[in-house]
């Protein structure tokens, strides 16, 4: 009896041994961020005190107000990003939660056909589908607009994939007594589906703004000319431009580059876990 | 009579009707969609991957030289090697990192404590490249770098992390690990729950070991997403650019250089429009066949 309650003490103390652990692990990840964040508010000329200190000696916002007085227009580039990333996640919670209604609520003719074609396209890369769209873009008039980037991500294969698992796992009971009622498809996956995928709906949300916000290689590719880049193509720009020695301007510009992002996922980290390992998990 | 309860037929064949009608509406957009900015391309990209293409000068056919100039240019085959190696490193780490931190997770402990390491390995994740790779450039600095001074401190000689060329390829796996790995992590934790716990409370009760326990009854449970993982990160991997472009741009040489950065070189830089496709559809072919070859494998090995 005493020897299964001393193996069993032994286990808590292991327990508390592997979290204490992961505590300083976890510190580590996050150190990059801290540092990052207390170098925006250091003064240019401490850029490269060493030892680092991980703290922000004091909250002076001149490196700030730098980034937006610099040549590089940083006000322009960060509506640019905004712009895009809310055109694409509006689009998609539109398009993807439509087409995930019909694949898995409606019966038509070719629905599984048509659904696995679509699930191909998870395994195709941008680099394979930029060339034609960059040739197409520069003879319809489209290249260098930071609206040509949102339109190729109106809609996505993963997008209808999240929200059509969402829905299978949704009861149907209510919307066949509405279907009974006589209400039509239209009008029962306004009133009646769409409410319960609330959470999927931010999932959803919250994965293509991160996701289109942080987009490099395409946005490399179709936006050239720096009135019309998006905030990561920015801050190669931004080195460039402020030299090493300005190394706590860079990084005011990048805390509030990855502010939104920040943001979003602190205020609903809940909803993207589940979304990604939803879409994980299920296959 | 009994069967008036249920829909008479004329009503059931124009419920269908309107069903169908319904269901091509609202796939309507996402179709076309995928037809103009998916489906489309890659045709497209297959087809130039065969031509020369020139928009003044007008386009030619010219078999298979754009894949015989990738395969038998030393270059190419360099910086396909490199993809390749990176591709293997970034996906064996950030997978068996992020079981093996997903397993010591796996305990009980206050939700506030699970919050902040959900919130500390995930913050990478989320946060672009692009961004964070500008951070880790000033870590790896050779003299002003973060890291090499505290190497100093310890009395270790300072490591070139980005301009050694035999030691930037892992200086670049080393963030990437750092970076993606708590994707991997949060996708086994919600695996690992899964697992039935009365097979493992009766393999206690039996006194099997706990590495026993892993392999006997958590890794074949936790299998299929094992091989999701493999294959998703495979599929990233193989299109790593952004980081490279930042820390290295490609170098030293061509020591990092990796396909996504030599079909942007080649169809954006020098306008070699055929061979940047031919090299996108190499990259496509060879994400089509890892995929493959772990549905075969996952078929074997496998247990649902």
């Amino acid at each position: 009896m005493s020897a299964v309650l001393q193996t069993q003490a032994a286990k808590r103390w292991i327990d508390w041994a592997i979290i204490a652990c992961m505590v300083l692990l976890a510190i580590g990840m996050l150190l990059p961020f801290l540092w990052l964040f207390s170098m925006s508010f250091r003064p240019v000329a401490d850029a490269y005190k060493m030892p680092p200190s991980f703290l922000p000696p004091s909250l002076d916002f001149s490196n700030y107000l730098a980034v937006l007085n610099s040549k590089v227009p940083f006000v322009r580039i960060y509506m640019n990003s905004v712009l895009i990333a809310l055109l694409v996640t509006v689009g998609q919670m539109v398009t993807c939660t439509l087409a995930a209604f019909a694949f898995s609520r409606l019966n038509f003719r070719g629905r599984d056909a048509l659904f696995f074609i679509l699930l191909v396209g998870l395994m195709f890369p941008a680099q394979v589908t930029i060339l034609p769209i960059y040739l197409g873009y520069a003879r319809v008039g489209l290249l260098n607009q930071p609206v040509g980037l949102a339109l190729m991500y109106l809609t996505s294969s993963f997008g209808v994939f999240l929200m059509r698992q969402f829905m299978l796992s949704q009861p149907k009971a209510l919307e066949e007594a509405a279907l009974m009622d006589g209400a039509g498809y239209l009008k029962i996956f306004w009133r009646i589906s769409l409410p319960q995928l609330r959470p999927a709906l931010s999932a959803l949300g919250i994965i293509t703004f991160t996701q289109t916000w942080n987009y490099y290689f395409q946005a490399k590719v179709l936006l050239g000319k720096q009135d019309q880049m998006t905030l990561p193509l920015a801050m190669d720009v931004l080195r460039g431009y402020m030299g090493a020695g300005n190394l706590s301007v860079v990084m005011a510009a990048m805390s509030m580059s990855i502010l939104p992002v920040v943001l979003l996922f602190l205020l609903a980290q809940k909803f993207v876990i589940e979304g990604i390992t939803m879409s994980g998990i299920k296959n | 009579m009994p069967t008036t309860a249920t829909v008479p037929r004329s009503r059931r064949s124009e419920l269908a009707r309107a069903q169908a009608r319904t269901g091509y509406l609202f796939v309507l957009p996402t179709a076309v969609l995928y037809l103009t900015f998916v489906l489309a391309p890659v045709v497209l990209t297959c087809i130039l991957a065969f031509a020369y293409y020139d928009p003044m000068l007008g386009s030619r056919w010219v078999g298979f030289d754009n894949f015989a100039r990738f395969f038998s240019n030393g270059r190419s085959l360099q910086i396909l090697w490199n993809t390749l190696r990176f591709t293997f490193f970034a996906v064996t780490f950030n997978v068996s990192i992020g079981l093996i931190l997903a397993l010591a997770l796996n305990r009980m402990m206050p939700s506030w404590l699970l919050y902040f390491f959900r919130l500390s390995f995930f913050l990478p994740v989320i946060i672009a490249a692009a961004f964070v790779s500008i951070v880790w450039t000033y870590f790896y600095g050779d003299d002003l770098g973060v890291i090499n001074y505290f190497l100093r401190v310890v009395g270790l000689p300072g490591v070139r992390w980005l301009t050694d060329a035999n030691q930037a390829m892992t200086s670049i796996i080393i963030m990437d690990v750092w970076k993606n790995t708590g994707f991997f992590m949060i996708i086994f934790i919600a695996a690992l729950q899964g697992v039935p716990r009365n097979i493992l409370e009766a393999a206690v009760m039996d006194g099997t070991p706990a590495w026993r326990q892993f392999f006997r009854i958590t890794l074949p449970y936790i299998s299929p997403v094992v091989f999701f993982c493999i294959v998703y990160a495979s599929i990233g991997a193989l299109q790593v650019f952004e980081s490279i472009v930042i820390l290295t741009q490609g170098g030293p040489g061509d020591s990092t250089r990796s396909l996504s950065i030599l079909i942007v070189e080649e169809g954006f830089g020098s306008f070699q429009i055929g061979y940047a496709a031919a090299i996108s559809v190499v990259m496509t072919v060879l994400i089509l066949l890892i995929t493959a070859l772990q549905q075969l494998v996952s078929r074997k090995w496998v247990q649902q």
